[in-house]
């Protein structure tokens, strides 16, 4: 085991990058749940379909202006606006048809829904696992060398993380959003159209989630398969976290993303055990989380 | 007479009746094809069978259930390989190898189970999902004992099971037994406790029942069976693998009680002939069976959501209301 | 004096900072047939809470035939013979009427882990006579959750009698029934005192009911009893009528 600064301080680093995307396809997740109760199994399905579009998208632009990391901007933009709109539609198609249903029709659909859209992406990206390689110098830091870019990440997720709980926390559709976590029938008696605020949920969720998987392909390359990876980090995340609290969510990223990382340097196997361990042990003492409320369990 | 009749009576004794008339008949048509189709239908629907009590009779849906399967396949590989490597698999070292999942897969759903049915809804859901994911990557990285992810190959059965047809007809029996066996589970006083337990949890507390002890009896006993079928796999498939503890797999059983109708004690071994017949015809054309599963699931899930049989009860509703 | 079958005393439990039961002592001697009455709030059904176990008292102690029972468990509380019906209908609703009774004499019948019965063959005649008891034998192979709130209510009631209690707790027994209904459900809960010297305690908010058919009424505000007596001495009560009738009517 390797006991150096350096190198406990890239796992670090390595870690909470790794705790943003998480907290970034998560938040949506758990949002999704508290507004709508429903837990959106194909998230992380969606996920990678904006990773996929992303690639797509800047490898025509570098095609034609090469390689460069301001490429990635606009082809990030444009997949997390894809993504909204397809999460839109989503909401408005199949998943609005599933309110008040039981809980396995509902966990059905989208179970669904991730066996489509991963024959989907396979369909027009194939098997092969994809990457973005980008010229980024390495930084020396107490002796071991950083990728810079996982600065970028992380200074890009707390960003996000601030809009989000600006948005929640500041504007009126965010409060509305909130309220609407607490009380469906009290948002409706304001006059306001639920099904707007939906989908509006819905797609948001899944557009920061495609964001975080364009932002995070030059340094994780995207394959099939990785949806349900991440997908039970995320269930752990969220569950963890407690459903429907933002904050809970980012203090849960954290630690499932520090945990995972400096795992993998003191039991490479067992890192995603020692994450169903901590879920575990959180679903026994407190089911509805560190940050839920227990009534909403 | 008969109206009031066909009004009254389970329909499951005929459904049984009829499917298992069509089982026997199947190896008379043509080729290998059918009996493989057939020996697969017949596992898988054992499978889903064991996945409904936990689904269609105690009301939770787990989404980790292949972990007590690829269990299952898994005890009775280790069991079989060394005496196959050695030459002397036998009949007696056959039996007990496929009799050895039973319990393994049991006392596995029995420590999965402990912690699972502490918790109800998406958070039983959530937490299957969690232990099955673990117990496939324990079995994927534990290369020294089961060989990762190459799996175990060269499994076989002995001497004269080795034939196909025969080896279906054992599968059969074996199938036919446990089916019973559950039938006869799913209509004593438990499986109506079960019932119960599905329809208002808090009430059935309050009858007396300790619901923690009813629902993990209930997951052990679904996990044992699953074991089963998992043990019939390895065989038939001459060989194992990780895959098959993954959530793949656990999706299976779901989806096959989706499609048959988890109201109905058949309706899962109706969804095993669809999905498996489906799988193996359309797979002939396409490579995307996901896709193509993923909308007769979507499709299912919209506008026929008690599944198959539900037409039935559909049948007998129209007649009630004719009739009064 | 005969021994109480049920005993409470010095009972506490606080709800976020309220108290919904205060230093309540409280006796019922076997055989009674006593009301509970309060306004909404009262604490009365926290009050039935407490002595079925779904909540845990702060301090204070119940004592059931002769037995200690504060803090055990429902299920426990259950097989000791305290039943409890709901105020609202709380039924196996996919069950049909028939398979909800007999389900529930079968788990009273410690037959609950019984694998390999049949379970239309056990319990069969205790079945028959409690759906022609409470009236449900017509409606037998209904599903429960079709049936109208009044014969869910009956279904409810059935529930509660095939636990074979020695204490029934009846939490607005007539709620949601018309009058026809009330009066059958009524006069089957006096029956089942007088004939099968069953104990029963029940709320009612109509006072009709309670002073028709309680031996005994216990008034609860805010969680405190402030009297005990026959029906007559209740009515009469100036403190009653100010709290309970006056807020009320």
């Amino acid at each position: 085991m390797p006991t150096d600064w350096g190198s406990l301080l890239i796992q670090l680093f390595s870690g909470l990058s790794r705790a943003m995307m998480l907290f970034l396809v998560s938040s949506g997740l758990s949002l999704i749940f508290g507004v709508m109760n429903i837990l959106n199994f194909a998230h992380a399905t969606l996920w990678l379909l904006g990773g996929y579009i992303t690639f797509s998208i800047y490898t025509l632009l570098a095609g034609y202006y090469g390689v460069s990391i301001l490429l990635l901007a606009p082809a990030v933009v444009a997949a997390t606006l894809a993504l909204f709109a397809i999460g839109w539609a989503i909401e408005r198609t199949l998943v609005r048809r599933m309110y008040g249903r039981e809980l396995p029709e509902q966990l059905l659909l989208t179970f669904a829904l991730i066996l489509i859209i991963g024959d989907l992406i396979r369909l027009f990206w194939g098997v092969q696992n994809l990457r973005i390689v980008l010229p980024i110098e390495p930084m020396p830091v107490l002796g071991s060398f950083v990728n810079p870019y996982l600065f970028f990440i992380i200074a890009v997720g707390l960003i996000v993380a601030g809009l989000l709980w600006w948005f929640l926390a500041r504007t009126r559709t965010g409060k509305i959003v909130r309220a609407a976590v607490y009380s469906r029938d009290m948002v409706s008696a304001l006059g306001i159209r639920i099904p707007n605020i939906y989908a509006l949920v819905f797609a948001l969720g899944v557009a920061i989630a495609a964001f975080s998987a364009g932002v995070f392909l030059p340094i994780i390359p995207i394959g099939l398969g990785m949806d349900m990876d991440l997908i039970v980090q995320c269930f752990a995340v969220v569950v963890i976290g407690g459903f429907g609290s933002i904050v809970g969510t980012f203090v849960a990223s954290l630690l499932v993303g520090i945990v995972y990382s400096f795992s993998i340097l003191i039991w490479p196997d067992g890192a995603l055990a020692i994450i169903f361990v901590i879920l575990v042990a959180v679903l026994i003492w407190r089911p509805w989380g560190l940050f839920g409320t227990e009534m909403r369990f | 007479m008969i109206k009031s009749l066909f009004d009254k009576v389970d329909l499951t004794p005929p459904v049984l009746l009829v499917l298992g008339v069509l089982f026997l008949l199947l190896p008379l048509l043509p080729g290998e094809f059918p009996l493989v189709v057939g020996t697969e239908i017949l596992i898988l629907g054992l499978f889903a069978l064991s996945f409904n009590l936990i689904y269609g009779y105690m009301g939770q849906i787990s989404f980790g259930h292949a972990a007590f399967f690829g269990l299952g396949a898994y005890t009775s590989a280790l069991i079989l390989r060394p005496m196959i490597e050695a030459g002397q698999l036998g009949y007696v070292g056959f039996f007990l190898a496929l009799a050895a999942a039973v319990p393994v897969s049991a006392f596995g759903a029995l420590i999965v189970g402990f912690f699972c049915v502490r918790l109800t809804g998406i958070y039983f859901a959530i937490l299957s999902l969690a232990f099955g994911e673990l117990l496939f990557y324990i079995v994927f990285s534990w290369y020294s004992f089961t060989k990762g992810d190459d799996g175990i190959q060269g499994l076989m059965a002995p001497s004269v099971l080795k034939s196909g047809l025969v080896y279906y007809y054992f599968t059969l029996a074996v199938v036919v037994m446990a089916a019973l066996l559950l039938w006869k589970i799913t209509r004593s006083p438990f499986g109506f406790t079960l019932r119960m337990l599905r329809d208002n949890q808090n009430r059935t507390a309050f009858l007396g029942i300790d619901i923690r002890r009813v629902m993990l009896l209930n997951f052990v006993i679904a996990g044992a069976f699953a074991g089963l079928a998992g043990a019939l796999w390895g065989p038939f498939q001459r060989s194992v693998s990780p895959a098959l503890l993954g959530w793949h797999q656990s999706g299976v059983p779901v989806f096959m009680t989706l499609i048959g109708g988890a109201a109905h004690f058949a309706g899962p071994l109706v969804g095993s002939i669809i999905y498996t017949a489906l799988n193996a015809y359309v797979t002939q054309f396409t490579t995307y069976w996901s896709l193509t599963i993923g909308l007769i699931i979507l499709g299912m899930v919209l506008y026929l959501p008690g599944g198959l049989l539900s037409v039935l009860d559909g049948w007998r509703q129209r007649r009630r209301k004719a009739g009064t | 004096m005969s021994p109480s079958i049920l005993e409470v005393r010095d009972l506490n439990k606080v709800f976020g900072g309220i108290s919904a039961t205060k230093n309540v002592d409280f006796d019922l001697a076997p055989g009674a047939k006593e009301a509970i009455i309060g306004p909404n709030g009262a604490g009365k059904s926290t009050f039935f809470a407490l002595v079925s176990g779904y909540h845990r008292p702060d301090t204070g102690s119940i004592r059931f035939d002769g037995k200690e029972i504060t803090g055990q468990k429902p299920h426990e509380i259950a097989r000791l013979g305290i039943s409890r019906a709901f105020q609202v209908s709380n039924i196996f609703p996919r069950l049909t009427v028939e398979e909800n009774v007999r389900s529930a004499i079968q788990v009273r019948r410690g037959k609950a882990f019984d694998l390999f019965s049949r379970a239309d063959m056990v319990g069969l005649e205790r079945t028959e006579e409690i759906l022609s008891l409470c009236n449900l034998s017509p409606k037998r192979s209904r599903p429960a959750g079709e049936l109208s709130q009044g014969d869910k209510k009956k279904l409810e009631l059935s529930l509660a009698l095939a636990g074979q209690p020695k204490l029934l707790l009846l939490d607005e027994p007539t709620a949601g029934m018309s009058i026809e209904e009330t009066k059958e459900t009524m006069e089957l809960v006096d029956r089942l005192n007088a004939t099968f010297g069953l104990t029963i305690l029940f709320t009612e908010h109509d006072m009709a009911v309670v002073f028709n058919h309680a031996q005994r009424i216990t008034l609860l505000h805010r969680g405190q009893i402030i009297m005990t007596g026959t029906p007559a001495e209740v009515r009469a009560n100036e403190q009653v009528q100010k709290i309970y009738l006056g807020g009320q009517a």
